[in-house]
Formats: structure tokens, sequence, C-alpha cells
């Protein structure tokens, strides 16, 4: 795009030497001394029930063990969005694998062999495993003390009742735009559970010092954030957040499942119990699967009016999420479809309502995607069959109602810049759109798809970033920011917005991973926001370096400011072309001037970025009003899919993925997103498959059985491809990519095996077994078994959507 | 319990240690060795995280424990970035072939493994010797392509 | 993580110090080769043996040979020794068609094709193979060594007939005579590696004797008589294996769980004979894929 030396080019990562050498350290790879605790947690066998005892005498007799904690040594609240989430559950459990106790020893073993011995005595109670039964009137409820709990302004949950959360979004006159179609379609879609897999699982360890401050060291998105939630629950018991630290290094995937607090509560108040002892709690990979937070499962109802020529005239959208047993994240999720559930579509008569529902399951939380990918499966499905219906191409009815700058969103707020156009013109190029190909294999037949996506971060209107740089004596600099390198090359990116600024090379900078008491605030490394949001701010941090910098030159040489300016690591003069003095010599120790004084001293920068454009005041009854998304990035992608008739086994043969980012600030790492992404969406609709039993219990928490792909299971052929229509307010015209790659990768499968094999499959997830049957006659939910992947016992068709009104 | 005393070779370097018989290799690399490359990703087998060279083979080290090693020789990334950089390291590097970098140990060392059998891999072959090591990041593309280009003739 | 679980370990130096092993624990020690199924069934609590005798210090247990067409397989080779092996590629080409599609390479470097049969879970991959070859397993235990047919070899779910005194020391696969074709097809739900939700090995003979087995469709793999009878002597043309499949739900007693229905598993071992039975017949000839190659 413009002329930039750093920003769109696409130097080494800053991380890649410590990652490639085993040098990167993680959370569990920290020592802590021969002193370290361990900690074991007793968990629920019930989905839902009263506790009515627990003892623990027997486990503390136990040689190594230290100490036993309940929720009568912590009897209190957490979360982030609502504090319905309990540390350790107090009357009553929740979910299958809740925490009920915990305990702490000197060596795991001991822990774990200690833990098998508290008795619990429960009372079973109904649990709430079907999203119909958890909406009846008389429903068993999750959150008897719903109407207790606080909560952030912009939530509505509905006391007396499972619903944590209700999103209406209501513009123009949906029955009107009804009336004005040609043809409307109507049609359920379901989406299950889905676990992010992050190969790093959770790790949390927690020093309580004999002076009362408590450091935490955690894998995790959001060290600030955590820092945040840990100290409101904890403030009956006199903490604030002065007396907390967050440190967090290197981090092996997050995915959103590292975002907000799930099982690092433990390590705040295990280490509490235990003042003046490390602790250590490293989650198992079956506790990663069930108790984390997972990505919601939907029951989504897409009613759509369309006109003989293509024009969408209405949009009714109904969104029922299972969020689990604790929806203080998750409501989130909920919230962000409610707003966003027509697609990147023009759309003038919207009628959405996107309704957050406790079940007796896992708690759910952020995810990438953060519930875009969820309503784009029935959406884009749906956009397709109606297109067919009216015999209009697919890709065409997208071209023309595809949204674009300036249209006015569901909620009133106007869009931002975004080629929509050239990226569905790309995908459908790339994938020959149009020509039907034929598989050389006599069983299998080839189909192709186009769907389109679009996402904005979802965060409170508040949400900011800051950014400290420093030099040092040889002229690098330190960026501290509390932004996570999650491995999508965050600390790369930052490095090159300063190295633009500063004209510091990439490889003299560092980017100091969070730490609390020492780095910038970040709100959390969530939303696909921080290459924006803390982009801006260490450009302003850079900018404010860079202001100083000129104003040490200036007072102690004279130049005249303006005429100042920084090249490869010198600064220049316009008026003095004979003039170069390199950064190192001044930048700690300052410039000495013609009377032997100095001017100057450390350089060092500081600069903030809070969006003061965006507000959650919409109308509670149709989302009007206010600007609560900061901006969308859109796209197209494309596949080309092989299936086999008889086996329902698929082979992407092609796929493709075009995504409008503003301005690339590294264009390797953003493919590195398209490709990564692509195949994390394909999973999701593929392979993997969550199972619960009939008592909520998760029958798969493990990667034997819930599958995500290995290297034989790519794409033959992924092609990413990147545009650039700047983002006005985005650090070098740059916006956000990391959730968008997942989100179009559902209906591209669904769409793409109808147009192979004529079947139409509406739940997901799309899997060898469901086509091959569905090829046979046989409809899979009726042979599947009682084991669900999703939370209602009966045929989609049946879901009562009209149960709320 | 009964401990056994081991004695094994590490990236070049003797060890020499007292364990009981149900520790894990893993655990005793990392905790009481203190090699932290392998990790403990699912501690079933199932992700290719805690994958070691020994006897020159990639093994799960989380399957393994450490009484079985007496005698045996374990290599780990740390001993191949000892001098610098191996040309694989390097090519991952050159092609930013991982993000989050937990994988990256494992990957490593099955990928050395193959290239010590097979130095001009076919994609397939670069596949096949990675399909244990899962990667939830990158999509496996610029993994397989680094090698291809480190390996073509 | 931590085995919670404590046990004793020994590694003898002879078989004699095995099955001497084995008996001083009365039935509460298991034996150890690979570990790949045993050191997670260990960890999560699935068996709680009270020591783990270790058979890796006998060296005669880690010999993989191939002479006048008997292939003798140690107890202690592993499956990537059987994929790497020039020979058991060319005799016994179903074992290495097999050992390529058992886990991933990591845990072939380990796992035992002993330690597969003595698992024994349903979905095991080596029991068909060794059913169509009529393997012999090689035991010994304190009243020395016996041998028992592969047919003879699983019971029922994780039990066989080896006595809990006892240990695998061998497994003996004798080459068909004349030419042989064969083909194994195993249904994972995608191409990484996966417990197998059904399984097909076929072997034809060149004398017209056509051998299948079944694998993770019953409890334990089997031989299918009727259908060896029904395809003796016979082109395998759409018609006949048109017949060979609907004997299937005779046959088979495939289980619905979390990997598959039983509906799927039994039409997917109805594609497995669609197109092994010809892939099988092509290689019997000489020609048809390169064995390895996936035709599921």
């Amino acid at each position: 795009m413009d002329d930039f030396s750093v920003v769109g080019t696409s130097p080494s990562r800053i991380d890649g030497l410590d990652k490639i050498t085993g040098a990167a350290k993680y959370v569990d790879d920290l020592d802590f001394g021969p002193g370290l605790l361990y900690a074991e947690i007793v968990e629920s066998p019930y989905a839902h029930a009263l506790i009515k005892e627990i003892d623990t005498s027997e486990a503390e007799k136990m040689p190594g063990v230290v100490k036993t904690v309940t929720a009568k040594d912590f009897p209190l609240t957490f979360g982030l969005y609502m504090k319905d989430r309990y540390i350790f559950a107090r009357d009553r459990v929740r979910f299958v694998g809740e925490q009920v106790a915990a305990v702490i020893a000197r060596d795991a073993g001991s822990a774990k062999r200690a833990a098998k011995l508290v008795k619990v005595t429960y009372e079973p109670l109904t649990p709430v495993l079907d999203l119909a039964e958890a909406l009846k009137p008389d429903a068993a409820l999750v959150h008897p003390d719903l109407e207790n709990y606080e909560h952030c302004p912009w939530f509505f949950p509905r006391p007396k009742t499972n619903i944590a959360h209700w999103r209406k979004t209501r513009r123009g006159d949906v029955e009107k735009g009804f009336a004005e179609a040609d043809v409307i379609l109507e049609d359920t879609y379901t989406v299950p559970r889905y676990a992010h897999c992050a190969i790093e699982p959770h790790v949390i360890a927690g020093y309580y010092d004999a002076a009362g401050r408590l450091t935490l060291w955690a894998s995790s998105q959001s060290p600030y954030t955590q820092r945040n939630i840990i100290a409101e629950a904890l403030s009956p018991m006199g903490l604030t957040h002065k007396d907390i630290r967050v440190i967090t290094p290197y981090v092996g995937g997050g995915f959103g499942g590292k975002a907000g607090v799930s099982m690092e509560i433990f390590g705040a108040v295990l280490a509490m119990a235990v003042k003046g002892h490390p602790l250590k709690i490293r989650w198992s990979r079956a506790q990663e699967f069930y108790n984390t937070s997972q990505r919601q499962g939907v029951m989504a109802h897409v009613k759509m009016g369309v006109k003989k020529d293509g024009t969408i005239t209405a949009l009714e959208h109904t969104l029922h999420w299972d969020a689990g047993a604790y929806a203080e994240y998750g409501a989130n999720v909920v919230n962000a479809a409610g707003l966003s559930a027509t697609g990147p579509y023009r759309v003038p008569n919207v009628k959405i309502d996107s309704v957050c529902v406790y079940t007796n399951l896992s708690p759910t939380g952020a995810y990438r995607g953060f519930g875009y990918s969820e309503f784009h499966f029935g959406l884009e499905s749906h956009i397709t069959r109606i297109a067919k219906q009216i015999g209009m191409d697919p890709v065409e009815f997208r071209r023309k109602n595809a949204i674009a700058e300036g249209d006015t969103l569901a909620y009133g707020a106007k869009m931002n810049p975004g080629n929509m156009q050239e990226a569905i013109n790309r995908c459908a190029k790339a994938i020959h759109w149009g020509r039907k190909e034929t598989s050389e294999h006599p069983d299998r037949v080839i189909g192709k798809d186009i769907s389109l996506f679009w996402k904005a971060p979802a965060m409170p209107p508040n949400a900011s970033s800051a950014a400290f740089v420093k030099f040092n004596e040889d002229g690098s600099l330190n960026v501290m920011v509390s932004g996570m390198e999650l491995g999508q090359g965050y600390m790369t990116v930052m490095a090159q917005i300063a190295a633009e600024v500063l004209t510091v090379p990439v490889d003299k900078i560092r980017v100091e991973t969070p730490d609390t008491d020492r780095n910038a605030y970040e709100w959390q490394t969530v939303g696909s926001h921080v290459t924006w949001s803390c982009g801006n701010a260490v450009k302003n941090a850079a900018l404010d370096a860079r202001e100083k910098i000129i104003t040490t030159v200036h007072r102690a040489l004279g130049f005249p400011e303006e005429s100042i300016y920084l090249e490869n690591e010198q600064v220049k003069c316009q008026t003095q072309p004979e003039f170069s003095l390199p950064l190192c010599e001044f930048v700690i120790n300052g410039i000495q001037t013609k009377d032997g004084t100095y001017r100057g001293g450390p350089i060092i920068g500081s600069g903030i970025f809070m969006p003061e454009f965006t507000s959650a005041t919409g109308d509670p009854e149709t989302s009007q009003g206010g600007h609560p998304n900061v901006h969308y990035t859109v796209g197209a992608a494309g596949i080309i899919l092989e299936v086999d008739r008889k086996t329902g086994k698929m082979d992407v043969l092609r796929t493709v993925l075009a995504v409008d980012v503003g301005q690339a600030i590294n264009p390797v790492l953003v493919e590195g997103q398209i490709v990564g992404g692509l195949l994390q969406g394909l999973a999701t609709v593929m392979y993997e498959d969550i199972r619960y039993d009939a008592n909520g219990k998760l029958l798969n928490p493990n990667f034997t059985d819930y599958k995500i792909p290995t290297a034989l299971d790519i794409p033959q052929e992924t092609i990413p491809i990147i545009l650039e229509t700047p983002q006005p307010d985005g650090p070098f015209g740059a916006r956000g990519v990391g959730e968008h790659t997942m989100i179009p990768a559902a209906s591209m499968i669904a769409n793409a095996v109808e147009d192979a094999l004529g079947i139409r499959i509406k739940t997901m997830p799309v899997i060898a077994e469901k086509i091959a049957l569905a090829n046979l006659g046989v409809e899979y939910d009726e042979v599947k078994g009682n084991t669900m992947g999703f939370c209602y016992a009966k045929k989609p068709d049946e879901y009562p959507f009209g149960i709320l009104t | 319990m009964k401990t056994h005393t081991i004695t094994f070779r590490l990236n070049g370097e003797t060890c020499t240690l007292d364990v009981e018989a149900n520790e894990l290799l893993l655990d005793v690399l990392r905790d009481k060795v203190g090699v932290k490359s392998p990790k403990a990703g699912c501690e079933r087998g199932d992700c290719g995280s805690c994958t070691i060279l020994l006897e020159g083979k990639s093994v799960r080290s989380c399957l393994i424990l450490a009484v079985e090693v007496d005698e045996q020789e374990i290599t780990t990334v740390e001993g191949l970035s000892r001098d610098g950089l191996s040309p694989l390291q390097q090519a991952f590097l050159n092609h930013s072939s991982f993000q989050c970098g937990f994988c990256a140990p494992g990957m490593v060392l099955s990928v050395t493994e193959l290239l010590g059998k097979n130095p001009h891999p076919a994609k397939e072959e670069i596949q096949e010797a990675i399909a244990g090591n899962l990667c939830r990041c990158t999509g496996y593309q610029p993994i397989i392509d680094a090698v291809l280009e480190l390996t073509k003739k | 993580m931590t085995i919670a679980h404590r046990f004793d370990y020994e590694r003898p130096d002879s078989l004699s110090g095995v099955v001497s092993a084995l008996a001083r624990y009365g039935g509460k020690a298991r034996v150890l080769a690979g570990g790949t199924d045993l050191i997670g069934w260990v960890r999560e609590d699935v068996l709680a043996p009270e020591a783990l005798i270790d058979l890796k210090a006998l060296d005669e247990l880690n010999m993989l040979h191939c002479a006048d067409g008997v292939l003798q397989i140690g107890a202690l080779v592993t499956f990537n020794q059987l994929l790497e092996s020039d020979a058991v590629r060319r005799d016994f080409p179903l074992v290495f068609e097999m050992a390529g599609r058992v886990a991933s390479n990591g845990v072939r470097n380990r796992a035992t094709m002993a330690g597969n049969i003595c698992s024994a879970v349903p979905c095991n991959d080596s029991g068909p193979v060794l059913l169509v070859y009529e393997a012999t397993l090689q035991i010994a235990g304190p009243n020395g060594t016996r041998d028992l047919s592969a047919l003879e070899w699983f019971l029922g779910p994780r039990k066989t007939a080896l006595q809990s005194d006892e240990v695998l020391t061998g497994i003996t696969l004798k080459k068909p005579a004349g030419r042989h074709g064969g083909c194994w097809l195993k249904l994972g739900r995608y191409k990484g590696e996966d417990l197998a939700q059904a399984s097909t090995a076929i072997l034809m003979l060149e004398n017209g004797e056509t051998r299948i087995a079944f694998g993770s469709v019953a409890p334990v793999p089997l031989r299918a008589p009727a259908m060896e009878a029904l395809l003796k002597g016979r082109t395998a043309d759409a018609a006949l294996i048109a017949q060979a499949q609907s004997m299937l739900p005779e046959l088979i007693a495939p289980i619905t769980d979390v990997r598959a229905s039983r509906e799927y598993r039994l039409h997917m071992v109805g594609v497995m004979l669609e197109r092994g039975l010809p892939a099988a017949a092509e290689r019997l000839n000489g020609n048809g894929p390169d064995y390895g190659t996936t035709l599921i």
C-alpha cells in the first residue's frame, strides 16, 4: 500500500529463535524450587446435585498432604461480565467435573492419591441437559439466585429462569419485509459445543508471600483482566489490584480458551491457603476439555425473505445458545452474535433474538470466532439454498447483497471500509466457480462453494491498550506491553510498528511478555483487536519517544523541531544535510551542548489507545443506538471438495480465503492466520465431535476420540489472499484478522457437499459418517446412539423456538 | 517405595539419578534434570509434544518410565542447538513455520529422525513423519514447506 | 503427569527370570514391552499391577527373522521394524500394510505387535492379519513353552488365552504356498492416527482360497468361514461381492459408540469388501494398487 519501510514486510519472528531452540519458557517450564506444592481437584460426578457434606479427614491424614480446601474457605464468586461462577461449588454442583474441593500436597502423586479419599455426599437433582427443557416455565433452575448476581449493564438476565442474557436486535419491520418477498425460506441449523484444544493445557502457579502479596504465573491471554477478575473476587478477603501481580511468559495457544479466568482462580486461592509456599496446578487434557470453557452449542432458526431479483428483504434469526453452567464470559458471545447475525449483508428489516441459556454442562466462554462461526454455519448455508431456490447463482446473490462501506448495520451504526466484492471475485476465480469438475475415481464427486464472513471485536466500549517503550545504550528498544504472544506473531507486529516510527530495525527490538507490575495495560488479547488497539498504543508510545528525541536534539543543538527526522537509527536534520547523530549515542546519556552540559537523558515513550467512539447504550429491546462494535473485518472463502459417495470421506482439493486486513503489517503472519485458521475451521465441521452421555458426562475428553487434524488431514492446497483497504483509525491502516479465518469453513463444507451430492446437512459436524448414511437414506441422528453432541434430544425441526416470545 | 538408580546420556552428557518405578520419563526430564523442551500436552501419547529421540528414534516420553532408559541415549532439541542451529531449525525459522511454538520441539525431533533415514522426502512422507505431532496453530503447511525447501535436490 | 499408583519394576536378563518374576507376583504383575498401552492404563487407573516386568533386556526377543518362508517376530519387535523390513514387505505384504496404519511414527517406534495382541482391545490392528495368515504364537510359562494358534488367542475384549504367569515370546507366520495377494482396510475418522472403527483383512491364495478376517466389529477379531466358503474358487465380481455383503449382518456384530454407529460400520465393511476383494485379486496377479494405498 503506502510507502512504509518495515510495515508490510515480513521480517523473521522475533520469538522464532526461542521457540526453535527449546529456549521458550511456558508456565509449566518455570522452576519454583523444591518447596513447590501441588494440588489435585476433587470433582463432581453429577451434572446437578446438592452438596450435603464434604469429609476431607481421611485425605488430610495421608502422607505428604499439607491442606484441603473447600468453598467454606473461599465462599466467593467471580466472572468477567457477570459474577455467576463459584471458586468452589458451594451448596450445589452444576456440571460434571466441577470443582468441589482441593487437596494440596508436597508432590503430585500424594495429592492425587489423597484426593481419592475425599468423601462428598450429594443429593442428585434433575440436570438441565436439554435447551427446550431449560426454557420451560417450570424448568429446574441452574441458578436460582440469578437476580442477585452482579453483571455489566448491557446484559439482560431473566431472574427465575435459565436465561442468562437475551440480546434483541430489531430494525425496520420484518413482517412488512416478508410480505414484500417473493420467496421465503426458513429452517433450523444446529451447532454443537467445541473445544479449543490448544496443545499447551492451562497451567497456573501462585505464590502468596509472607507479606501478603500474591503473584500468579498464568498461561493466559489476559493477565490484566485476570488480575481484575481475581481482585474483584477476592476483595471480600481484603485484596486489591495492588496486592496481585500476574506474569505470563509464552503461551502455547489460546484460541480464546485462556481469556478470562477459569482454573486460574485456584492458583490464587490455594496459594493463599498455603501462605509462603509456591503452588502449581497443571490441568490434564481431560480437564482442559470439561473444566475450562468450551465453545457454546447453538440452535439456530433462520427465516429469510428475498425478491426474485435476489434482494434480501427481511431476516429473522433466532439463536438459542447452550451456555453451560456459567455464562460469565459466554453471555458476551451471545451478545456479539445478537448484534451481527445478519452476516455481512445489507438487510433492511431485521429481527434477531440471541438467547443465552444455562444448562448443567461445562461452562462456555470465548472461542476464536466468538459466536460468528456458529451463526455463519446456518446463515451461509441458508443463503446458498435460497439463492438456488430463486434460480440465482449463489455467488451472484452474495455479490448483490454484500455489505459495503457506509451501509447501515443492524443496530443503526455505519459499516467501515472493507472490499467484500474483491474478496468474492478473487475467491471465485481461484476455485473456477461455475466450472463443474469431475473426479477420476468412480465413487467420488466434486463440489464447490463460496462463503462470506465478517466479524467485529466484541469488547466493552472502554477496552484499552497501553504501551511503554524504552531505549538502551546500544540503541535497542524494549516495548513493554501486555498483549499476549499466543503464536499469532503479536510481538513481531508490535516491533514492526515501533520500528516504522523509530527507524530501529526489528532485530534490535525486544517485546516483553506481560507482567502487570511492569508492563503497560492491555485489556485482553482477544477479539482480533490487539494489532489495532495495542498497535495504536505502541505507535503512540513510539511517537511519544520520537517527540522526545526531537525535543532533546532541538534543546541541545538548536535545530528547528519541524526539520528534525529519524532515518536508519540516526537523527537527521533537513536544514543540516551533513548532520547525523546515532540514537545509541544519546538515548540514555543525553546530548552534550557547547558549554559541556547535557540535555535529555533516558528516552522513554508511553502511549495509550482507547476507542472514544464506541458505546454499549443500545436500546435493550432493539439494540438501536450506540456503537457497540469498533469495526468489522470482512472476507470470503472458497472450496473445491471431493467427496466419496460410499464412504462419505472428504478431501479438500483446494481452499482459498481472501480477507481485507486494511494493512498487513506482516504479510507472512497474516497468511499464517489464514492457513491455520482455515484448518481449525474445517476441523470443527469435518472431524471434531463432542459427545456427552445422558447424565451430562463428557465421553471424549481426549485426542483419541476428539479428533483435531494431523499433518495428513490438511487441504491439498490452501491459497491465502490479502486485501488492503485501510482502516482509518488503525495503526498504518491495519485491522484484525486472527479469528476470521475460521468462520466460513463450516458452511463451505455443507454447501460443497450439497453441490457434490445433492445432500443438505444442517447439523454440525458434517462428518463422513453422516454423509455416507445420508446417501443411503439413513438419518444419522437416529442411529448415533444416545450420546449427545447437542443439547436437544429431539429432531431440530421440533425445537420450540416459539417458547420465548 | 524402592528407588532405582539410572544412568543415561542426555544430549551428550551423562545423567545419573535415583527414580521410583512409577516416575515417567517426561516428568523426570523436565522436573529432575531440568530439560524443558519436551512438553506435557495430553499425557496419553496422542499429541506428540513430549517427543524425544531415544537411541535416535522418536518416542513419546509420556508413555515411558524413567527406569526403562537406563544406559540409553536421549536427544532433545537442546542437544541439536548446542553449536548453533541445525539446518532444519534454520529452515523452520526462515519459513515462520511455528506460531505458539509448543509443538516445535517435538516436530523438530520427528523431522530430524526422518531426514536421518530419508534425506529427500516427498511431501506425503513428511506428513506421515509428523502426523503424530499435533499442531493447532499453523495448519502444518509452513512446517512441510520448510522441510521441502531444505531437502529439495 | 504423575502415575499415582506405586508398583515394583524388574528387568530380568533372561526369559526364565521373567517367568519366575511373574510367578513370584502371583498373577499380579504385568509384562512391559513398548508400554504404549500399558503405561497409559496404569496412569489412568485402568490397571493397578503390583509390578511391571520389563522384557527389554532380552535381546533374543528383539529378533525379526525371515527364512524359508517363515517370519519370526519376537515379542519386542516394533511396528516400525515390521514396516521397514524388506522381507516383510515382500513376503507378508498384509503385515506391512497393516503396520503402516498403526498409530503414528513415534508410537510405532515403541509399540510391539506382541503387545498389541496382548492388550487385545477389540479394535486391535494385528488380530485380523494374524488370523488370515493363521499365525502361531510362542508362549513361555512355568511349565516350559507352548505354541498356540492365533485363531485360539482372542477370547474377549482385553482377554486372551495367555495365563497370568505366562509371557508371549514371539509370533510366527508361514508364507502361504504359491502366490498370494491381500488387502488390509481400516476405517478411521480421518487420515491421521485413529483406532479402527472397523477393519478387514483379506488374503487370496493361488489355490482359490480367500481368507477374510474382520476387526473392531465384534468383541474379538474373527474369521468368516461362511463368507470364505462362498468366495472359494470364484472370481469376486459385482454379483458375488453383493452376495458376500448380504452375509455381513449374520457374521459381524458392530456396536454404536462415540466413534461410529453400528449402521456405518456395517456399511463400511461392505465397502471394504467391494474395494478390497478386487484389489486383492489384482495383487494376486501381480498388479493392483501398491500395498499401503488407502482404498476407503
